[in-house]
């Protein structure tokens, strides 16, 4: 027999995916709010994403020669952990902050803990939570899209122009039009029905990949039929977060915006697609990922609605992601056939 | 109904699904596992150079749990020395040279038909030709099947499960046997019934064999011993064929964890050993051959072989064509649970359905990394433990909390491991850790 056996315990086949190619379908499903952050913010959405994806790449390379492991820049989680922060910041910010805040994604986020799958804490939320300790300002400050805005550097212009008209998000502008007394009520409607409309397509001030509905909606959805992400957690933190909106909107009308506002605002749909759904730092178990989810949605509710804090979506999930071993060790499975009798 | 959890493998049984169960030419030389299924190793009762003949009895074992052996062929002892086991390494087998007039032995040899009657036969009639016949359990855990059709007054059988489902990719003899062995698989089924003196009978099969449903279905009505006996069929789905998988699925019934199926009333039989039995009973002719499938693509022409226990993998790689220049992997069993093998002179057991021979395109293997706790191992197992934890608890030697997590619990099915992302040998940490854990409790020596 000329040929040489090998010999390995079974089970002999593989399904034919890896975490590569996990991690490269969240890329694709993170491309349709790319293309509309394009569309919207042009040039700056180019600088601040290819900042974040380059140096997040670039600090991964560095930790890995440091610690004298192999390169793991092939599971792609670090070009994950990129557009996501690129995502959640505004497109004014320039793009030393962004290098400072994939540094310490990166770093503090993953790294330290291990690398991929040690890590506690969201790497991007981490470096996003950075960055807005240390430059608080430059987090909150929301240029109109360039559908309003002509004077925005188009994609490949030489020079990003730093002036630009600022506005409130969406979730603000509906705020202050349900806060004018003073407006008669259809008037009030038809407002919000404009920004609504708006909100679908993405055209509104926001964070970079927050402001497409239909783009994220179109991802996330593509992440559920290709079964790279389980539907537990989206389903979740939608839910728990309607039911906390429509409670809060139930008791006073006129001050909460109504829950479906709240569902098509992006930074809930980028939670409850791609950050929440991260499978290193959430929970293993299908009733603990019902348990997370639940408790990401309210907890966004909670600071948006009581805390007035725009962005409630970074705490809620840091502060799941903090709680989710314990969740893990409350939801331990049962076999099926009961607890041997030993 | 089904289970929860398993995995959905390409079934890859194409390749060899059309071809029907071919005997096999007479090997010139036979090695009898002493060790072939679960309980007492068996005594050789043969000496070197003895003379044997067909059926005879060569060893046998005093113990209730275990079966006896029968030589095959004719021929003469050559050796009682070790050989390769797909199992244990290396194990004490007997070595038989048969004889220049041997014939093959066929397949199918009493034709059951719709008209068998089962009445000549008593219950302890039944028990002692299935006794002496050395029947285990075919269909991969080889226990001794006269202990399991033994009648037991304080835990009466009240089901009877037929395992027609082959849940492992590329493995069709099963399928074969259902549709060319149809009566005598349900005369099988029939006999341990009666043994047991219990009417429930399901004979469990996949949809993706919708001609096998079809055939049994007809085969019922036509047969009057086989009057009551109801189809169930399965979601497509690995491990399906699994008994505790398989009698939630038909019964929606738990096996207790740690338990046998008898605990519950429920007795399980693969079609294979029903068809055995049928043989046994019927015509008194113990145990020697089973159809096994060779396939794989790294096999030339893949097909279903009636072949003796006894005879070299190697054999039945050549009668199937051979090996293909690309092929890296024989594998005695299917790709799920069945054992690689390097040597090819591994004889067959009496629980080996299919060699499976892998190409360098099937068995991408890839490098371990990092678990990224995405719970696809607990999605994908049946017997819903936490194989990533208890993988890792047992990395890194903490077999307390491995058992924490019901080590103990795990089939060994290798869903987890298929369906990992990261690649981790999750089965093979899990198995290691029953080992150390043995060994800890000193069931096993260093
Ligand atoms: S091998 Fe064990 S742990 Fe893995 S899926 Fe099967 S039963 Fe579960
Ligand atoms: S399937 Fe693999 S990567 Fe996913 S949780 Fe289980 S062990 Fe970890």
């Amino acid at each position: 027999m000329a040929q040489i056996l090998t010999v390995s315990p079974s089970p002999h086949i593989n399904k034919h995916h890896s975490t590569q190619s996990i991690m490269l379908d969240v890329v694709i499903g993170l491309v349709p709010a790319a293309i509309a952050s394009f569309v919207f913010f042009r040039m700056k959405a180019v600088v601040v994403l290819a900042s974040c994806i380059i140096s997040c790449m670039v600090f991964e390379v560095i930790c890995n020669c440091i610690r004298k492991k192999q390169n793991t820049l092939g599971d792609l989680s670090a070009v994950v952990t990129g557009i996501i922060l690129a995502f959640s910041l505004p497109p004014t910010i320039p793009f030393w902050a962004c290098i400072i805040g994939s540094g310490f994604a990166i770093v503090i986020g993953k790294m330290v803990f291990g690398g991929l799958g040690a890590n506690i804490f969201n790497p991007a939320m981490a470096g996003r939570c950075f960055l807005t300790a240390c430059f608080g300002g430059m987090m909150v400050s929301w240029t109109v899209p360039a559908t309003l805005d002509n004077n925005m550097p188009k994609v490949g212009a030489s020079s990003v122009a730093p002036a630009a008209i600022t506005q409130a998000t969406p979730l603000g502008l509906i705020k202050e039009a349900l806060k004018n007394k003073s407006a008669p009520q259809d008037e009030k409607i038809a407002a919000i029905r404009g920004i609504f409309k708006n909100m679908l397509i993405g055209s509104t001030a926001g964070c970079l990949g927050e402001t497409s509905t239909i783009a994220l909606l179109i991802g996330g959805i593509y992440l559920i039929i290709r079964k790279t992400i389980d539907w537990i957690i989206p389903v979740a933190v939608l839910g728990s977060a309607f039911i906390c909106a429509f409670i809060a909107c139930e008791l006073d009308p006129h001050h909460y915006v109504a829950p479906w506002l709240h569902l098509a605002s992006g930074g809930l749909l980028i939670c409850a697609f791609f950050i929440a759904t991260d499978p290193v730092t959430a929970p293993l178990t299908k009733k603990g990922m019902w348990i997370f989810g639940a408790g990401v949605g309210a907890l966004t509710m909670l600071i948006r609605l009581v805390g007035e804090y725009p962005e409630g979506i970074m705490f809620a999930v840091l502060l799941m992601n903090s709680v989710s071993p314990l969740i893990d060790r409350f939801t331990k499975l049962t076999p099926a056939g009961g607890k041997p009798n030993v | 109904m089904t289970f929860k959890g398993g995995v959905h493998p390409a079934d890859s049984k194409k390749l060899s699904s059309h071809c029907a169960i071919k005997p096999v030419p007479v090997p010139k030389q036979l090695s009898i596992m002493l060790s072939q299924h679960i309980g007492a190793i068996c005594t050789p009762l043969v000496n070197k150079k003895d003379a044997v003949t067909a059926g005879q009895l060569i060893a046998n074992a005093d113990a209730f749990v275990s079966a006896p052996l029968h030589s095959p062929v004719n021929g003469i002892v050559k050796d009682i020395a070790l050989c390769s086991h797909p199992v244990l390494g290396r194990a004490q087998a007997i070595i038989i040279e048969s004889s220049a007039e041997n014939q093959p032995k066929q397949p199918y040899p009493a034709r059951f038909d719709s008209t068998f009657d089962i009445a000549p036969f008593s219950a302890e009639q039944i028990f002692n030709a299935v006794r002496n016949a050395g029947i285990v359990g075919m269909g991969g855990a080889g226990f001794p099947t006269s202990v399991k059709i033994k009648a037991n007054p304080q835990a009466p059988i009240k089901d009877i499960i037929i395992n027609a489902c082959e849940c492992e990719p590329y493995i069709t003899c099963d399928y074969r046997m259902m549709i060319e062995w149809t009566y005598q698989i349900l005369a099988g089924a029939a006999l341990i019934g009666k043994t047991l003196n219990c009417g429930n009978i399901y004979i469990g099969i996949e949809c993706n064999k919708p001609d096998a449903i079809e055939i049994f279905e007809k085969a019922i009505k036509a047969a009057p011993f086989a009057v009551g006996m109801k189809i169930a069929p399965l979601h497509t789905k690995y491990p399906q064929g699994g008994e505790r998988q398989l009698i939630k699925a038909v019964l929606n019934k738990n096996v207790p964890t740690g338990g046998v199926p008898p605990m519950i009333g429920v007795l399980v039989s693969n079609v294979a050993t029903a068809a055995a039995i049928a043989e046994a009973v019927a015509m008194n002719s113990p145990l020697t051959h089973r159809a096994v499938t060779v396939s794989g693509h790294g096999i030339k022409n893949p097909g279903n072989f009636y072949a003796p226990i006894g005879m070299a993998v190697g054999e039945l790689i050549e009668l199937a064509g051979g090996l293909k220049d690309n092929a890296v992997k024989v594998i005695l069993g299917g790709p799920m649970m069945g054992f690689a093998v390097a040597d090819l002179s591994t004889p067959l057991t009496k629980t080996s359905g299919a060699v499976t021979v892998f190409t360098e395109n099937d068995i991408v293997k890839r490098k371990e990394t990092a678990c990224i706790r995405c719970g696809r191992c607990i999605a994908g197992c049946p017997i819903n433990i936490n194989p990533t934890k208890i993988a890792h608890a047992v990395k890194n030697n903490m077999l307390d909390i491995a058992q924490q997590y019901y080590l103990s619990a795990c089939i060994e099915c290798g869903c987890c491991t298929y369906i990992c992302p990261a690649d981790i040998e999750l089965t093979g940490y899990i198995k290691t850790g029953k080992i150390l854990v043995a060994r800890q409790k000193k069931l096993m020596p260093k």
